[in-house]
């Protein structure tokens, strides 16, 4: 099911518009991933490089868009007609969760876990054996190298995120290609960080419009 | 916001009229909403959604509840037969609108068309409860 929102009035008749930079514009699936130079990536072509991996990573540091390429990689084999599983590790307490639905996913399907070095060596080995053995595909995210090979490496510029910027909601020119430039300087290139950034100066420009 | 559909069919339209003109309500009031429809160009609908509901949008982890929800599926008050529709509740005590700088709380009415062809569309038509002022913020330092 693919669905389409008109948010068209969204800022009437509230007093202050719309903030473009909030999370439910910029969360894993609401961006589209693209590549350090801000082109849309070929997500039907790393689903199938994925099948032929049978085990591969999203690598990268913090703020770099693994959570959001992980998510549209899900959603395209969703679309496609694979069963699909998506784990969040927020701690290694969730270790149990990602073991489980390793364990029950049928063979072919995808099992997605976001933040995988928060299993810790030797889980992460017992879940990458259990994939094994059920015969399912295996997508992780990781700050560093997992063992197995890189689907994807995140790498950030600031035209990356000034690409991302563009596809937001309009901010009414109230941010410009010198705030991205700067934004993204001063969180050394971490984009999440960096849109907290852009966030903020629209808020202080929108109240205050001649500051800034 | 406006996002074209992912499968290239052109977007429907959405019009919605409040039955308080600004669009202000207080907490308890009435609201009815009537609506319109347009721009199918023939595509078959499987249902229509009607829900009146808050959110928070910010800077963190978002939150949404939803006051009135009710689902249409009698082709009688479906596209083509109809082309609009009303619906209506009482607001509750709480939340109030709140524009907030870190969060905000906003209340809306969704008009949501679900298509015979595995596709939906949302219209989001944003109304205020309650009277707080937006939250002002000291004159910047930098940037």
């Amino acid at each position: 099911m693919s669905t389409a929102i008109d948010r068209g009035d969204a800022t009437r008749p509230s007093r202050i518009p719309a903030n473009p930079f909030a999370t439910r514009h910029t969360k894993p699936g609401a961006v589209a991933p693209l590549d350090h130079g801000g082109t849309p990536l070929d997500l039907p072509r790393l689903v199938r490089r994925l099948r032929g991996l049978r085990a591969a990573a999203i690598e990268g540091p913090h703020g770099r868009g693994k959570t959001t390429l992980l998510t549209a990689l899900a959603d395209a084999a969703g679309s496609a007609g694979t069963p699909v599983a998506v784990v969040r590790l927020r701690s290694r307490r969730d270790a149990w969760a990602a073991l489980t639905a390793i364990v029950r996913a049928p063979a072919g399907s995808l099992v997605c876990i976001d933040s995988w070095e928060r299993l810790g060596p030797g889980l992460a080995a017992v879940a990458r054996a259990a994939a094994r053995i059920r015969a399912c595909l295996l997508l992780v995210t990781s700050h560093r190298a997992t063992g197995m090979p890189a689907l994807w490496r995140c790498e950030t510029t600031p035209g990356l995120l000034a690409a991302i910027v563009a596809r937001l909601p309009d901010h009414g020119g109230r941010v410009s290609r010198g705030d991205v430039v700067e934004a993204f300087a001063r969180h050394d290139g971490n984009l999440r960080e960096s849109l907290y950034d852009l966030y903020d100066r629209f808020e202080r420009r929108v109240r205050e419009p001649t500051a800034g | 916001m406006s996002q074209p559909s992912d499968t290239g069919r052109a977007s429907p339209r959405v019009t919605v009229q409040f039955d308080h003109p600004d669009r202000r309500y207080e907490p308890q009031d009435a609201i009815t909403v009537r609506y319109r429809i347009e721009g199918l160009d023939g595509e078959r609908t499987q249902a229509v959604e009607h829900s009146i509901a808050w959110y928070t949008e910010g800077k963190g982890e978002e939150d949404l509840g939803v006051h009135f929800f009710e689902r249409v599926t009698d082709p009688a008050r479906l596209p083509p037969t109809s082309n609009g529709g009303e619906f209506a509740a009482r607001l509750p005590s709480s939340p109030l609108s709140y524009e907030g700088v870190i969060v905000k709380l906003r209340w809306c009415v969704r008009v949501r068309i679900f298509f015979q062809a595995s596709r939906d569309f949302v219209s989001e038509h944003v109304f205020d409860v309650g009277r707080i002022p937006p939250t002002r913020v000291p004159p910047a330092r930098s940037p």
